[in-house]
């Protein structure tokens, strides 16, 4: 509406000095958090599903291996049913580790279900002057786009406390790395990934900022103050557990609310799809379904991006400004 | 004011295609035999003689032109959806409604079909028909209150439905345009150019095997997207087939959508007859209805 009315004024030909074009107004640059340095304290708390402290003792440890201290929130062995204690409990906790400044980063224990309950109550008013980084994915999307959105700050999309592995010794090596990708996230280190080429990318070099998660918390993020703003960005989605038609349906809800014309990449991750029902075969891919949606647009896409509900899940920074390489060999995001 | 398309007569036609999900030609036979019966004629779309092999009732072209068709045929009285799945919402924007602007007929249906509701009353400002579709014939019974109430629907005749009371309802008194439907599609609609407004409206919801958080999630992004704050009046429909996460929700459908609308004052009822189930009573969209809830009971009546 505002938006409306005030690209009206200039339609009708009203000069207001002091008033600049839109394209005058460069963007506002993103916020990006400080890095993590020996010493700094860590919180953790449980924003949506139920953990116990006990699941989280491998996180704990490997975190405190890296030389950080680690606070646990009230939240952590809380629980109202699935979620990790009341909604007033998860707002209490997750707006006291945004206001204490001698925590200097967030780890969402899990996902699961439930920030969208609490983000509307939770103040980020401090967190704006002093951002810190904050760390999960699946329904923690939420508090990336609502961040992102409203207060311009970069955010670490990654595994959280749950999927730290118990056994060092039997981790696979993309356990590892991944969750070395957290640190070096954390500790300001610039990322870089490379991954063999797919033959359904469309190849192109872009850059801009990352922004992105899992694609059904972001399709129920439409219309709401959390809704992400992709015009300019390079966006990722991942998801699991859904069905072909459903994974169609939220692409077209993204392109349907313009989420897709102005991108300039798209970056899918991994997709667990949940088989057809017998008789119900929906007769299209993963592949169809994207390339469908964005057929008419130029930006480049790539395929199997190593984030999502898997193993190979590594950490980006959302909010920060990244390279996307999609070339004939290789696939290549650079943080820049 | 809401456009109303012409009520039907005997002797007018009504189409039957399927925009969404496959569907055999002998799913549609009860539906097809009672609308004669009922003094009208019957045109079969081509997507009821699709070859299709996937789950769709043909290609999005295929579907695409049997409702066009149906919709420029100044033959066709009105469109009645063969059945809902999922497919709608791939061919809206194609959907050419400059002939059916000037000329509305009614186009009938549930679930997926939810879609072409909101788009239609929010685009063109037109009345649609909530209501079964053509296999409800067979499954719910052609003598049950769901397909009578679509045949009085169909003549004109104003809805009244009477029902008892749930302890959850929020006993109060409302009049405003009826809009709603499946709660996924609605929620799934924010932001496109099929979303609608509900200032001041009654709002109706009901959904189909969906996980109970999901059911809180959809809620909640209505909630958040400025969509149930100006409601006249709220009607819950049946949640039917609910799933349930391995850590209980712990909450049902009547503690859920309490919560979310307890800050709120205008009415709001519970298991009202709209739902994937035999009980879906035919609700036109668009149109002015007045919701009555007592401590006896809920009436929504056409006015």
């Amino acid at each position: 509406m505002n938006r409306k009315n005030f690209l009206s004024l200039f339609t009708a030909g009203i000069s207001l000095p002091g008033i600049v074009s839109a394209a005058e107004f460069p963007e506002p640059p993103m916020i990006v958090p400080p890095a993590l340095k020996p010493g700094d304290t860590i919180g953790i708390i449980s924003p949506a599903g139920y953990i116990t402290e006990t699941e989280l003792q491998p996180a704990v440890k490997k975190m405190q291996e890296w030389g950080f201290k680690i606070r646990l929130g009230k939240t952590i062995g809380k629980r109202d049913f699935s979620f990790g204690g009341t909604d007033a409990e998860r707002t209490a906790d997750f707006q006291q580790m945004l206001d204490d400044s001698s925590i200097k980063a967030i780890m969402c224990a899990r996902g699961g279900y439930g920030v969208v309950r609490i983000i509307d109550n939770i103040d980020f008013s401090k967190f704006h002057l002093r951002p810190k980084w904050i760390i999960g994915f699946s329904d923690i999307t939420v508090i990336h786009a609502h961040i992102n959105s409203n207060y311009k700050a970069a955010s670490i999309h990654s595994k959280m406390c749950n999927s730290f592995p118990e056994d060092w010794t039997k981790a696979e090596p993309s356990q590892i790395e991944t969750i070395q990708s957290i640190k070096d996230a954390l500790t300001g280190i610039k990322m870089k990934y490379q991954l063999p080429a797919n033959e359904k990318n469309r190849k192109g070099i872009t850059e801009g900022t990352l922004i992105g998660g899992n694609l059904k918390t972001l399709e129920t993020l439409a219309g709401t103050k959390s809704e992400i703003k992709s015009a300019g960005k390079i966006l990722f989605v991942e998801d699991t557990g859904e069905y072909l038609y459903s994974i169609d349906r939220m692409f077209w809800n993204l392109k349907r609310t313009n989420k897709l014309s102005q991108l300039k990449g798209l970056i899918i991750g991994g997709f667990k799809i949940k088989p057809d029902d017998p008789g119900e075969e929906f007769g299209r891919t993963l592949y169809d379904i994207v390339w469908e949606k964005v057929k008419e647009y130029n930006y480049p896409v790539c395929f199997d991006f190593p984030v999502g509900h898997q193993k190979n899940n590594f950490a980006l920074k959302c909010g920060v400004m990244h390279r996307l390489s999609v070339i004939a060999d290789k696939v290549e995001l650079v943080e820049i | 004011m809401t456009k109303i398309p012409a009520y039907l007569k005997k002797g007018d036609t009504i189409g039957i295609t399927c925009p969404a999900g496959f569907m055999t030609l002998e799913r549609i036979a009860v539906c097809v035999k009672t609308l004669e019966q009922w003094g009208y004629k019957v045109k079969v779309g081509s997507t009821l003689f699709s070859t299709s092999e996937n789950y769709f009732s043909g290609s999005d072209a295929e579907r695409l032109a049997d409702f066009q068709r149906m919709l420029d045929d100044d033959n066709i009285n009105a469109i009645l959806c063969g059945r809902g799945g999922y497919g709608t919402g791939r061919i809206i924007e194609e959907i050419d409604f400059k002939k059916f602007r000037k000329k509305p007929k009614w186009i009938i249906g549930f679930s997926d079909i939810t879609i072409l509701h909101t788009h239609i009353f929010s685009n063109y400002n037109t009345a649609t028909l909530h209501a079964p579709m053509a296999a409800a014939f067979a499954d719910a019974g052609v003598e049950s209150k769901a397909i009578q109430s679509l045949k009085a629907a169909l003549t004109g005749n104003p809805a009244k439905y009477s029902i008892s009371s749930s302890v959850y309802n929020k006993p109060g008194e409302a009049s405003g345009t009826l809009i709603g439907g499946n709660l996924a599609l609605l929620a799934h609609v924010v932001g496109s150019s099929s979303d609608v407004n509900t200032k001041n409206k009654i709002l109706f919801i009901e959904d189909t095997g969906e996980y109970l958080y999901n059911i809180d999630r959809m809620l909640y992004q209505l909630k958040r997207s400025g969509k149930l704050k100006y409601l006249a009046g709220l009607v819950v429909g049946g949640f039917t087939d609910m799933k349930d996460t391995q850590r209980p929700f712990g909450k049902n459908i009547y503690n859920i959508v309490s919560e979310i609308i307890q800050e709120y004052n205008y009415p709001v009822c519970f298991d009202f007859p709209v739902s994937h189930d035999k009980e879906n009573y035919a609700l036109k969209t668009g149109v002015t209805w007045n919701l009555k809830i007592s401590g006896k009971k809920t009436v929504l009546r056409e006015i």
